[in-house]
């Protein structure tokens, strides 16, 4: 079982020697290097038990080493400003950003010489707790080594990537909900309401095509696209339900009525088959923006953004999402968010604790320099306030992105296969050849399967 | 090299055209020169052409990449900001970074050739036990795809503590079987055994043979193995991204892969935009231009052969 | 060029062979340690991955079978075969050609010059040329735009449609690869003793058939290896699928090839030993196609 295998590699220590020289005989430099190989470290599991819900490795002095993306240098650099005493040894890597893997890559190899882990880790993928829970690197902070008064003031839901089985793995950097963007002076000028139902959507939508063509509601292309779209309309394809299980069902109804509208969208060609960060999105779209669903950083990294749309201010404007009917709670979707984990072999655990819990709750980071929503919810209101301050906006966001925060839908997990990567590969390649998005929902189901079994996961339907 | 050596064809045959003589080439000699400089010309362009682009994008501010002509030239005063902003990045790391990868490559090139040339030249020109097996354990390994090698590697650098020293990367990086099968090829075909022969008959021993008769001629052979192994270890990316664990060790293939993260275009959901796209050409142009420049100054060495003015006649 | 020495043939070679061997040894030393080190160790450990499972008991041949069980395995498989047929013969016949056209070239610069500009790609390899490539195939900024449209595509995504990914993998990777190999045949064609050249050409032969039956024969051995290594780097494809799958986030290229597949098992599922099944079949097929050639060249024949 994966869940065991992984548990036991993170304790693996040498294999018997007599075994190795017996495969490799005549070959006796093999014998002597591998005989002496990877017997190092002190020994730690994320095993239950021990002072704050694990076994610390011993405690030393020195500099904690802190890993993070280019992002969020200025995070360990101001905390290095804050606290002047303390020294920090910042590595900055890719983050783990876009599938590469780095951190599961390094800290397999670390597990397999016992030594080299860093103290503390930001990752820009935010289902890193699948992996690194049963690997025994991540330690758990809700058993005594971050007070529950900190970690009850997280956004409600933002903790869930890092939360297995009611332990907490990590903290939540930021979160970014999905909202509905669009163009106020223009949605003003030619008359249309505001959708609260993705039905009123889908009308304003083919209403565009007909007398506004070229003018579009949305963009299909990303690969976050069923983060935007399928998360917010509930559909069952990432119903993560124990640390290697997962329910999968996206023929229903939840699923199948987004993609026949968003279908109808694009054979309209309201809906864009272009990804909002490609070239040809930038040249075709420029000013052609009537509503766009997509998450809360949208407005810094494609509205406001010499290298993206570089909309004009009081232009843009935030709605909730449009619901579906029947909908009891209004659902919405959420597109990333980092996370910032402590290493369960960290020889400087409580230096490691002050700098994760300063660096995602305290204002003059989160609230101040960071470049996304916050989790933490004080900071988060500060961040607001900051963005409202800019006067970029055509109203009132403040509202409009609390509330969105507080709608994440909880049914759509964090596995270890990426949804998006699934979804790139199987649906977009369709969407892009004008196939229905509604006729690949079994292949997609059919993917989504082999590649959660691939990873280790039990799959039901 | 001179063609227009004016002879008489040896049948006395007029159908065979002569080359390059004092009269006008004929039609279909001409027809095939022209051919075969289009041929060249088309290719030209094919390799050419992304690089333009590379270079001028350098020049354009990120809106200018996308909505201008690609072949445009955007402006030096763009130029500048580009190269501020990508020093700008984390203080001045690209130089860093590039310091780093002349670092490794050169220290990795010396160990190579002082290894490598030696070691073909004896598989090529002498007789000793186990030279075959020699030929054929090193097509086998240098035929092993790198993915699985990682780990071991890993392991054993870990066991003799090289983790985290650049040896970690120079000495993987030293072993390059791909310039001893250069070395042995290049010695086997090109070099005559009577050379030396003779060499052994005036006393030398083999190691003055070879270094009064095989180095000498060697220029080229060196020029080319040592060129490879530059560009080899200068275009590395795993290897020294597996293998270092601090930023500032990075070379400069692993440190444009981290200024790809931060270009919004290739990692929406994490990128702040803090890098654009003209920035992340001049990082890369900046990347290429020492291989670029080593080819150059190597060029001469590399295509000339070796036998000119060697062989007596 | 013959030698004269009072000593008969037989007397000289009883002599050298003695002092060959010591010296041969010593010759080798420094790159044996390098191979045992890098080269066989690693090796060897990658096929004890290959026959054990994660608990370190023996496993026969089980890796092999449930790696080839994974879905992805034998599109892999389609995939390569296609590539490697594209790409072998562009590889072997178009750099030998070039190389050939290009020494014609009697204007020494001119030919530097053109060599020197065949090369400058190979010196973009793997997250440098992710950008490059990112605007080349998008054909509303690509300077080859034009060329693209032509062929009727005129979104990033049309290019990138499954259907072309082999070509397109195999365009990308002789744009990289091809200007060392023709410098290397550029040089391997100098070393062709001139006197052969002349002799050719007093007889009467002109370029077409002083390459068929001259120069070609002559680069035997360097085509024999250019050949065993695109065979290997193709049967190895990464860096290409890597690079396009970068570029489009994830839409073409990821887990086309074996090799990305056995990286995914190394460095995504922890799983070094499917890692290691899958590069011990690549190494086979690389060895056999290798031992073909080889052994139909004489390619390990001393000179």
């Amino acid at each position: 079982m994966a869940l065991f295998s992984r548990a036991a590699r993170a304790q693996r220590r040498p294999r018997a020697s007599w075994t190795r020289a017996a495969l490799a005989a005549g070959v006796a430099v093999v014998a002597v290097t591998v005989a002496a190989c990877g017997n190092g470290g002190s020994s730690s599991a994320a095993s239950s038990g021990g002072k704050d819900g694990f076994n610390e490795a011993t405690q030393a002095s020195g500099p904690l080493t802190v890993w993070v993306d280019s992002t969020r240098v200025p995070a360990a650099q101001a905390y290095e400003k804050a606290h002047p005493n303390v020294k920090l040894n910042v590595v900055t890597y890719d983050g783990d950003a876009n599938g590469s893997n780095t951190l599961q890559t390094k800290v397999d190899l670390y597990d397999r010489t016992g030594n080299g882990w860093p103290d503390v880790v930001f990752s820009a993928e935010s289902n890193e707790v699948s992996w690194t829970q049963p690997a025994g690197f991540t330690a758990p902070l809700n058993k005594g080594l971050i007070p529950s008064s900190v970690l009850s003031q997280f956004s409600a839901g933002s903790l869930a990537p890092c939360t297995v089985n009611g332990t907490v793995y990590c903290l939540r950097n930021d979160l970014a909900p999905a909202m509905l963007w669009y163009n106020a002076p223009l949605m003003k000028q030619w008359g249309y309401q505001v959708p609260t139902t993705w039905a009123q959507y889908q009308q304003i939508g083919e209403a565009v095509a007909k007398q506004h063509p070229g003018y579009i509601v949305g963009a299909a292309g990303d690969t976050f696209a069923p983060e935007i779209y399928m998360w917010a309309s509930q559909c069952q394809a990432n119903d993560v339900t124990g640390i290697r299980a997962v329910t999968v069902n996206v023929t229903t109804s939840n699923c199948s009525r987004m993609a026949s509208m968003l279908d109808t969208l694009l054979a309209d060609k309201s809906m864009s088959k272009l990804s909002a960060f490609s070239s040809a999105f930038d040249k075709q779209e420029k000013g052609k923006v009537l509503m766009m669903p997509a998450p809360v950083w949208f407005a810094g990294s494609v509205f406001d953004s010499s290298s993206g749309l570089n909309t004009p201010k009081d232009q843009i404007a935030a709605a909730p999402m449009p619901q579906w009917p029947g909908t009891t709670t209004p659902t919405t979707g959420n597109v990333g968010g980092g996370l910032w984990l402590l290493s369960a072999h960290s020889t400087h655990v409580s230096e490691a604790v002050n700098f994760i819990e300063w660096v995602t709750t305290n204002s003059a980071y989160q609230g101040d320099l960071a470049p996304g929503l916050p989790a933490y919810g004080p900071a988060a209101s500060v961040w607001l306030a900051n963005q409202q301050k800019a006067g970029y906006f055509a109203n009132d966001i403040v509202p409009v992105v609390q509330q969105a925060a507080g709608q994440i839908w909880q049914g759509w997990g964090y596995g270890k296969f990426s949804q998006e990567a699934i979804w790139a590969a199987t649906v977009t390649p369709g969407i892009t050849a004008g196939k229905a998005i509604v006729s690949m929902l079994p292949a997609w189901q059919t993917a989504i399967t082999n590649y959660a079994t691939a990873a280790g996961y039990q799959v039901s339907h | 090299m001179r063609t227009d050596i004016h002879l008489p064809a040896a049948d006395g045959a007029a159908a065979l055209p002569r080359h390059g003589s004092r009269r006008a080439p004929s039609p279909s000699r001409l027809t095939g020169q022209l051919l075969g400089g289009l041929l060249l010309l088309v290719f030209v362009v094919f390799f050419v052409l992304p690089v333009l682009w590379l270079m001028l994008a350098a020049t354009k501010t990120d809106a200018q990449l996308v909505g201008d002509n690609p072949l445009s030239f955007g402006s030096w005063h763009q130029l500048r900001v580009n190269w501020d902003a990508l020093t700008g990045f984390q203080g001045n790391v690209i130089l860093l970074w590039l310091r780093n990868s002349a670092v490794y490559a050169f220290l990795a090139l010396a160990i190579t050739l002082a290894v490598s040339i030696p070691a073909g030249y004896a598989m090529a020109m002498m007789e000793f036990r186990g030279r075959r097996a020699l030929l054929v354990i090193t097509l086998v390994v240098m035929l092993m795809p790198a993915t699985t090698l990682v780990v071991p590697l890993f392991l054993e650098l870990n066991e003799v503590h090289l983790i985290g020293s650049l040896w970690s990367v120079v000495l993987p990086f030293s072993f390059y079987p791909f310039g001893v099968y250069l070395t042995y090829i290049y010695f086997s075909t090109a070099l005559p055994r009577d050379l030396l022969a003779a060499a052994r008959i005036d006393g030398c021993t083999e190691f003055g043979a070879f270094r009064r008769v095989a180095l000498p001629l060697a220029a080229p052979i060196i020029a080319l193995v040592g060129f490879f192994s530059f560009v080899a270890n200068w275009t590395n990316y795993f290897l020294p991204y597996v293998m270092l664990p601090q930023s500032g060790q990075y070379p400069v293939q692993v440190g444009i892969g981290l200024l790809l993260t931060d270009v919004p275009q290739f990692n929406p959901t994490a990128g702040a935009g803090t890098v654009l796209r003209p920035e992340l050409a001049l990082a890369t142009l900046l990347g290429i231009t020492p291989v670029l420049l080593v080819f150059l100054f190597a060029q001469r060495y590399l295509v000339s052969g070796l036998l000119a003015g060697a062989t007596k006649e | 060029m013959s030698v004269t020495s009072s000593e008969p043939a037989r007397a000289r070679a009883r002599r050298a062979p003695w002092r060959a061997v010591g010296a041969g040894y010593v010759f080798v030393a420094g790159y044996v340690i390098l191979l045992a080190a890098f080269g066989v160790v690693p090796v060897v450990y990658a096929v004890y991955f290959a026959f054990t499972n994660a608990d370190n008991y023996f496993a026969g041949l089980s890796n092999f079978v449930q790696s080839g069980q994974d879905f992805r395995y034998l599109p892999a498989l389609e995939h390569i075969g296609i590539y490697l047929a594209i790409w072998l013969v562009a590889l072997v016949v178009l750099v030998t050609v070039l190389a050939l056209v290009l020494h014609q070239v009697s204007a020494r610069r001119l030919g530097a010059l053109v060599r020197f500009l065949y090369y400058i790609p190979g010196a973009l390899a793997g997250a440098a040329s992710v950008l490059v490539w990112l605007f080349m195939l998008d054909p509303t900024v690509s300077p080859a735009s034009s060329l693209l449209h032509l062929l009727g595509y005129g979104t990033f995504g049309n290019v990138i449609a499954p259907g072309h990914l082999s070509l397109l993998f195999a365009i990308i990777a002789f744009w990289t690869g091809a200007g060392g190999w023709i410098v290397v045949m550029y040089g391997a064609l100098n070393n062709i003793p001139r006197d052969v050249m002349e002799a050719a050409r007093i007889d009467g032969a002109g370029a077409w058939r002083t390459a068929r039956y001259i120069q070609v024969p002559m680069l035997r051995k360097w085509i024999v290896y250019m050949a065993i290594l695109a065979f290997a780097t193709g049967a190895q494809l990464f860096v290409e699928p890597q690079l396009v799958s970068e570029a489009s986030l994830g839409v073409a290229g990821r887990d086309y090839s074996p090799n990305q597949l056995a990286y995914d098992f190394a460095f995504q599922n922890n799983n070094v030993n499917y890692a290691a099944a899958i590069s011990v079949e690549l190494l086979v097929v690389c060895l056999i196609v290798a031992a073909v050639f080889v052994t139909r060249s004489r390619f390990f024949d001393a000179n």
